[in-house]
């Protein structure tokens, strides 16, 4: 079972649906953990959402909680939150995205994605994570085409998975082959 | 006897409540209530999953509940707290039982459950309406403040897109039925409206359709982007104009995906699909760029599950819906009352069609008032988006003229 975590987006069941799909999925809020449902599933993801990740503690200390233990998954604030837990600090960026379609290139052979290789996606963020991003395990694997902006990050140790732009929009076309790929792994 | 047409201009000049609402054949004219229910947020649960629910009969039928939601109704209803804001304690909601229909198509036909529905009085009552300009509660400057403070918000990823309110208001009682065929020869939008009750009227030309629910089958159709008309412009020039501008396309993008959600809280796992993607839709002074966005409804939702999940609408507050309405909560002074909330039909086999109640005007207590709205988006500006606005009240204010 696959344990989402709404941080009140209006975007979060679009997630819910592609999850589902490929995982019985469980949403709830994130003030409002299902401890036992949260224990239980094998993976967790983090939606997208309003602010940024110092706004959401709780959500914080459950990633810590369960990093190593559980496949975590973060889309756009969640990603946010996972490169926030892991030390980097959260920025606004210059040009504001939302709504907006942009090429992005895998550019880490450390991907479990194929190196060098483009897709359209769905964007949605005014902040973004600031660089450099220092981490053993966990690597920048994806960035915009055009802005260079960190786009993804992947730890496939610990079998952590972020990523900035929205697989579950319609401007992704490629969205659900992405999430399957993590979850199927 | 009278017949059907001597009937229906008799009822128009009574004083009897009726309802008026436009579909894609003609008019649907609702009268003779034998019931009315003022729904605020301790019984609409109640109301949508008990009340309306007590009768098994097709959409044709007589057996059906039409009226309305205001904004702040439908926001408690999601579980959001208001501050004090300026309000005329106009009604939260109310909704109405009809004895008597009458189908407007090529011919007139009525359907009627009361004896003698044809015996109605002519009134005499007086209207008067000032031949004064409408006052604006916001100023260009005051309007310019709210969406620079909304930018900063924008920034601050605390929102993504977020809609200001305006509203135009004066003196006066208007006479409901005449204003409304005046206003269908000028403008017939889909989602055209007219209630007239003893003490209050609303007169709409809404485009928008927010709920289309046939059995299982439900469908919603965003609007976002509007255009004015210029001697110049046709619908193939708007639509490449709307392709071409790329704060119309993120706009319309972000309402696209959030409307898509709103429907997946309630439909069945990847039964949720975009039917229509940004076509243009034509009405008398603009242009609007629409979707059409449809999907299956899940076994066991019911229509209170459905309304909390679509209303109030997304693409009339902004995204993510609740930290939207929180921030709007905050500077908007005036309450929007029924401005953004949704008039519709529910049938009693559970079929529903709301619209958002916008381009829609209130009178009540002597003041005839009509909000507009649109959006704060970075790359526009306070003043175009100020001027937007004034676009989307003309045909209403011109009624007036």
């Amino acid at each position: 079972m696959i344990y989402l975590i709404d941080h009140e987006d209006s975007f979060t069941y679009n997630l819910a649906h592609l999850l589902d799909s490929i995982e019985p999925t469980f949403v709830s809020n994130y003030y409002d953990i299902n401890t036992v449902k949260l224990e239980k599933s094998s993976t967790i993801v983090l939606s997208p959402g309003p602010g940024e990740p110092k706004d959401y503690p709780k959500t914080t200390k459950i990633y810590k909680k369960y990093k190593g233990k559980k496949k975590i998954l973060g889309i756009c604030l969640g990603f946010q939150q996972i490169v926030y837990s892991e030390g980097a600090k959260i920025t606004q960026q210059k040009n504001i995205l939302h709504g907006y379609q942009s090429y992005i290139k895998i550019i880490n052979h450390k991907s479990i994605f194929k190196n060098n290789s483009e897709f359209l996606a769905g964007r949605y963020h005014s902040l973004k994570m600031a660089e450099p991003f220092n981490s053993k395990s966990m690597h920048i694997t994806m960035r915009c085409k055009k802005t260079n902006v960190a786009m993804a990050v992947e730890d496939d140790i610990n079998q952590v998975y972020g990523f900035q732009f929205h697989p579950d929009s319609f401007l992704t076309p490629n969205g659900k082959n992405l999430i399957k790929k993590i979850i199927s792994r | 006897m009278l017949n059907n047409n001597e009937y229906l201009n008799k009822l128009y000049r009574s004083d009897q409540p009726l309802i008026i609402y436009k579909n894609s054949n003609g008019f649907d004219v609702y009268t003779d209530f034998s019931k009315k229910y003022l729904i605020n947020k301790k019984n609409i649960k109640n109301f949508l999953n008990i009340q309306t629910k007590k009768k098994k009969s097709n959409s044709n039928s007589l057996n059906c509940y039409v009226g309305f939601f205001g904004y702040k109704l439908l926001c408690e209803n999601i579980g959001i707290k208001f501050p004090k804001q300026k309000t005329n304690n106009f009604y939260n909601g109310i909704f109405y039982q009809p004895l008597t229909k009458v189908r407007i198509r090529k011919n007139i036909s009525i359907q009627s459950l009361k004896n003698n529905f044809r015996n109605i009085k002519i009134d005499n009552k007086k209207y008067s309406v000032l031949n004064k300009k409408f006052d604006l509660n916001l100023s260009l400057q005051q309007y310019s403040k709210l969406f620079d403070d909304f930018s900063k918000n924008i920034k601050q990823g605390k929102t993504y897109q977020i809609k200001i309110a305006q509203t135009y208001s004066k003196k006066g009682k208007v006479n409901a039925v005449e204003l409304f065929w005046k206003l269908m020869k000028m403008n017939k939008s889909p989602e055209s409206f007219l209630i007239r009750d003893k003490n209050y009227s609303i007169i709409s030309c809404s485009p928008e359709t927010l709920i289309l629910k046939k059995k299982n089958l439900i469908k919603t159709k965003p609007i976002a982007g509007t255009l004015r008309k210029t001697k110049s412009l046709n619908k193939n020039k708007a639509l490449s104009f709307f392709r071409k501008n790329e704060k119309e396309t993120k706009e319309h993008n972000m309402i696209v995906d959030m409307e898509r959600n709103d429907l997946s809280k309630i439909c069945k796992t990847g039964s949720v699909k975009i039917e229509k993607l940004k076509r243009v839709e034509e009405y008398r002074d603009l242009f609007h760029y629409v979707s059409t966005i449809k999907g299956l409804i899940k076994k066991n939702i019911t229509n209170h599950e459905i309304i909390s999940s679509l209303m109030p609408g997304g693409s009339v507050i902004g995204c993510p819906k609740i930290s939207t309405i929180q921030l709007l909560n905050n500077k908007e002074k005036n309450d929007r009352n029924i401005y953004t909330g949704s008039f519709g039909v529910i049938h009693s086999n559970g079929d529903m069609r709301f619209n958002i109640m916008i381009r829609t005007l209130l009178n009540f207590k002597n003041n005839i008032n009509l909000s507009v709205a649109s959006g704060v988006i970075l790359g526009s500006t306070a003043k175009k988006e100020y001027n937007e606005n004034y676009i989307k009240a003309k045909s209403l204010l011109e009624l007036f003229h």
